[in-house]
This record gives C-alpha cells, structure tokens and sequence, in this order.
C-alpha cells in the first residue's frame, strides 16, 4: 500500500462506510476532472429524487396546514386540519384498520416465512421444484390477486367448498364488516410469505456451515443451534425484513381497492384508501395532506421502534 | 459488507454435495423427517398453486357452471370463448401495450441512473457524497401512497397527466435501486478501474465498458425486482390517467372486475392474461428471478 492510501484510509468520517479490506484501495485518485464527472453522473438520480420525492413531501407538510380545493388558491388555516382530524371517527377507524393490517400481516409473515426458508434450507427431495411452485403468488401481479381471490370468496365460492369438506359452515368473508378485513389481511399473507421465505433462505445460506459442524460437535439440540447460531446471525436480514413489511404493508391500496372499496361499511379502509378518497374524490387536498403527514409519522414511528428493538437485544 | 449478490440462493455444489453426504450419513431418523418436511412443503405448495389452478379452470369453465355443485374441477366442455370475449370487451392490447412501454421504461430508467449514481457513490471521493447517499436512502421511507397528493399537483402543473411522462418519469430512479448497486459495487476492485484509467480510457467508457459487465447480477436482479413493481403499479396510474388509450393493464383490469363482475368466466380470462407476462418470465428467468427477489434482501 502507498504511504498515500494508507494516510487516507486512516482518516475517520465518511471513508469508514467503504470497504475496509487490507490491500484494496476503496477510492479512485481524486481529482478536479473526476469529482466533476462523479456529480455529473450522481445528478441525474439526484434530481428525480429531488422533484418526484423530496419536494412532494415538503409540499404536503405545507398543504396540510392549508384548506385547498384545487378551484381556489390554497387557504392558511394552521392546524385546524390536524385538530379536525382526531375528532373524525371516519379517520381514527382508518388508522386503527391500518395498524390491524400491519400488525396481523407482519406479525405472522416472519415466523411463517422463516419457519419455510429453513425447511428449505437442506436437501430435499423435488427441492428446486417446490421453492418455485411456492414461490408463485409473488409472480401474480396484485390486481390479478385481489380480482382471483374475490372470484374465491364468493358465497358459493371455492373457499366455501374446501371448507365444507372439513364440515366448516360458509364464512361471508369479504360481505360482512367483522371477516372482511381478515380476508384481505389473510391473501397479503399468501403473497408475502414466499417472498420473504427467498430472502430468508438467501440469508441462511449465508451462515457459514462451519458454525454449524461446530455447534453439532459441542452436542447441542437443534432448538439451541437455531437460538444461538440462526438466530443472532440471521438478525440483519430479519430486521430488513421486518422494515420492508411495515412498508409494503402501510401502504397496500390496490387489494382492498378492488376487492372492497374500503368496506363494508368502513371496514377495510386503509389510510392509502381513504387519503386517496379524501384527495381524489372530495377533493379535499389540505385533509389529504395532513392524513398523509400523520401516515408518514406512523411509518416513522414504526422505523424508530424496530431499529431499538433491534439494537437492544444486541446488547444483551 | 460487500457480498456476491449470485451467492445466497444457488446450489453452490460443494455445499449441496456435502449436504447431501450429511443426510446420507444421518441415515433412517433424517429420511423419515425429510419426509415430513416434504409433506409439510407440498401442502404450502398446493395453498399457493390452487387460486392459479382456480383462475385457469374456472376461465374455461361454462359460465353456468361456475358455481355449480359439485365443484367442477376440471372444465367440461372447455369454454374457450370466454378469452376472445373478453379480450374484445375492452381495449386490452392497447393496456398491456401501455404497461409494456411504462414497465420497460421504468425498468431501463432504474439500471441506467441507479447504476451511475451507485458508481459515483462508492468509487469517487467527493464533499456531500455522504450526504447525498442519506438522501436517496431516505427516499425508501417515502412511498407513493404519501406523496401522491402533491405530486400529483406537481406532475399536473408539469401538463403530465394522462401522459407516459407522466406514468414514467417519476419512478426513474429508486432509492432501493441505489442501494442495491452501491452494495454490489462496493465489491468491484478498483484496482480494474484505476488500470484502465492509466491506459487513457475515459470515465463513460471505464464506466460503460468495465463497471457495468462486472456487474451483471445486481443488475439482473434489478431488472427483475423492478419490472415486477413497475407493471403493477395501480395507484399512480388511477390518480392521473384517465383517458382510455392511456390505461395500464391493472387499470384496465379492475375497470372490466366492476363492469362485468359477474362474467367470472371472462374476468378470469382476463386474469390469466394478465399474469401470463410475468409468469413466462419466472419461468424461463427462474432462478435469477428468485436470486433477483432474493438480491433485494442483502444488507
């Protein structure tokens, strides 16, 4: 190594996020010419970012504070939109189906799509052959998904009948408020397993089999193999996991769009749902936008809990 | 860390090999389990195969037929009129043209500006790079559903709407994308790099010639990744397109659901349909489309 690179790769701050392998240099020979081209080629993905992301989202922090119709210029009005908005049954109810559908989606997607990756994970008789078969509901596109299983859910529908092989009288599944929910939230579930089961799987595979001739060596059982040795190394993958869930599950339109509208009733109005409703077909921008802020603070509030959870474990 | 985005899912051979000698060598009690397992996993099969095999069944099924009792598993006599009929019921060529078109776009859009804005990130030294890199991260934290309100505004006053402008540009690029690149780079020596500078060749051409080649996994898992999302995008399209010749596939799918509801024979057809591009990509694409979704986990 140049005395150079070696000055330059001790130096702390940014540099310490590259690649720290000895004998490699992290960085191409800066230059004037080259930190030109490096922006020039970064500016493109910047800008988009910038007018299709970033000014959206300080737009609607302004717009929440306004009264705007899209007729009339938007209007000041402070936090009435917010004060307005704990007081709105219609929005509670909207959140309070939301988080049932984060939470019941997330919740058993981890342990089921675990559970299947580790199942995968040895040899297997028809092994590849499975995994694909399994991994099918991911190809469905979700519009497809939600037009197949309403068809599924009918009175006289095909779920009816397997459930009347095993003597279970017909469920009104998507028709009553109290089913309704659990339906959508149940064929989430079915599309979602298998694509964190892949990822799972690409994460045990990256568990060096050491470990595990180790572990077997030292006699230990396979619950304690999986608690001290999956586990723990399988906890970066878990928590991406967890993390795109949240996301992906905030913000699932399309299934209660199609299947529902949001009901019966207001039962599975979902926060994308009604801001889309209040936005677009009331056209009451300013509300939109506050619900929209308060949507962004759930999701951030849900991002500050798994990264905690998360890290603290790691100090035990 | 920098790892091989190919790695994870494929059957490395010396790994399956010694797996394979491991169960052997377990001998009776592994067999009898792996049996288990294999039952367990044909059940999970069967739960994600059947609403396919009800989709494809029931759009051949005789419309009379389709709630009969017993169930009719197996269509007699097919109907295979249900597929010209619902074809001719709405424009669908014109819909998965448009969601063609929007899907490539997007799709060649994200390999392009994400790979570059990767590049820039992990292979020069700059002020603000680490800035700029926070940013794109925190895009991820951003979705759609939260925006859709004022771009629209935006996307409106730019005279976009009821455009492919309008269905494309926005989803150029994604923060997701970044990442996923950034990781893979991270893995490329630079050494490479730095020799084909001193050779004299220019920054595009090391950046087209030698960087993008090396790599072809992260890409190929982000073609697949996001071909995936941009021919299912269904909220963007519903806000601003409302001209029939614009629609996409899912847009013209769920029109036809609440038009011909109960034409369950024909609103299948169109499903199978509508699943039939992404399904011949599974299954000629089958393992880089599972590495491609698995890639998208790697830290």
């Amino acid at each position: 190594m140049s005395p150079v690179s070696s000055s330059r790769s001790a130096r702390p701050g940014p540099a310490s996020s590259g690649p720290k392998t000895p004998g490699r240099r992290p960085w191409l020979t800066p230059g004037s010419k080259q930190t030109a081209f490096a922006w020039a080629i970064l500016l493109p993905a910047l800008l988009i970012l910038a007018i299709f992301r970033f000014l959206p989202m300080l737009e609607a922090f302004y717009l929440s504070f306004t009264d705007y119709d899209l007729i009339s210029p938007p209007r000041w009005v402070g936090l009435q939109n917010f004060i307005d908005l704990t007081q709105d049954p219609l929005f509670l109810k909207s959140v309070q189906v939301s988080l049932i559908y984060v939470s019941c989606s997330v919740i058993p997607v981890i342990p089921l799509s675990l559970g299947l990756a580790i199942l995968f994970n040895r040899a297997l008789l028809a092994r590849n052959f499975l995994r694909s078969a399994i991994f099918m509901p991911v190809v469905m596109p979700a519009v497809v998904m939600a037009v197949v299983w309403t068809f599924m859910y009918q009175q006289d529908g095909v779920m009816n009948t397997i459930l009347g092989w095993v003597g279970i009288d017909p469920v009104p599944w998507l028709r009553s408020s109290s089913t309704a929910l659990w339906s959508v939230i149940m064929i989430g579930i079915w599309r979602a397993v298998p694509y964190y089961m892949v990822i799972f799987l690409a994460g045990l595979q990256a568990i060096p089999r050491d470990y595990y001739d180790a572990a077997k060596i030292d006699g230990a059982g396979s619950w304690a193999t999986f608690r001290y040795i999956t586990l723990p190394l399988l906890k970066p993958t878990m928590l991406l996991v967890v993390v795109m869930n949240v996301i992906v599950a905030m913000k699932v339109f399309a299934v209660p769009m199609i299947m529902t509208g949001g009901g019966p009733g207001d039962a599975t109005r979902v926060l994308p749902l009604f801001i889309y409703q209040t936005a677009f077909e009331f056209f009451d921008m300013g509300k939109a936008s506050a619900m929209s802020v308060v949507m962004f603070a759930i999701l951030m509030a849900f991002a500050f809990i798994q990264v905690r959870l998360f890290t603290r474990k790691e100090e035990q | 860390m920098p790892s091989d985005v190919s790695a994870p899912v494929s059957n490395g051979k010396p790994g399956r090999l010694r797996r394979l000698i491991a169960a052997r060598a377990e001998g009776e009690a592994l067999r009898k389990g792996n049996l288990l397992v294999l039952a367990v996993l044909l059940l999970v099969a069967v739960v994600a195969l059947l609403p396919f095999y009800w989709m494809l069944s029931s759009s051949l099924r005789m419309p009379d037929q389709m709630f009969a009792n017993p169930v009719q598993w197996i269509p007699n006599p097919i109907n295979w009129a249900s597929y010209p009929e619902a074809w001719g019921a709405q424009n669908f060529g014109r819909y998965f043209f448009n969601s063609s078109v929007v899907a490539v776009l997007i799709t060649l859009g994200n390999l392009l500006f994400c790979s570059l804005a990767a590049y820039s990130l992990t292979k020069f030294r700059f002020r603000g790079r680490h800035l700029s890199f926070m940013l794109i991260l925190s895009t991820m934290m951003l979705p759609l559903e939260i925006t859709m309100v004022p771009l629209f505004l935006i996307v409106n006053s730019f005279g976009w709407t009821n455009s492919y402008q309008g269905l494309v540009v926005p989803f150029l690029v994604e923060g997701f994308g970044v990442f996923l690149m950034r990781q893979y780079m991270l893995s490329i020596p630079t050494d490479v790099i730095e020799a084909a500078r001193i050779d004299g060749a220019s920054e595009l051409r090391i950046f087209w010639m030698i960087v993008m080649p090396l790599c072809k996994p992260a890409l190929v898992a982000l073609a697949i990744f996001t071909f995936r999302e941009a021919w299912d995008l269904y909220i963007w399209p519903l806000v601003i397109i409302t001209d029939d010749a614009l629609r996409t596939l899912p847009l013209g799918i769920s029109l036809f659901m609440s038009g011909y509801g109960t034409a369950w024979d024909q609103v299948m057809a169109i499903a199978v349909l509508g699943t039939l591009p992404m399904a011949l990509l599974f299954f000629f694409l089958q393992r880089a489309f599972i590495q491609g979704i698995a890639g998208t986990g790697l830290k």
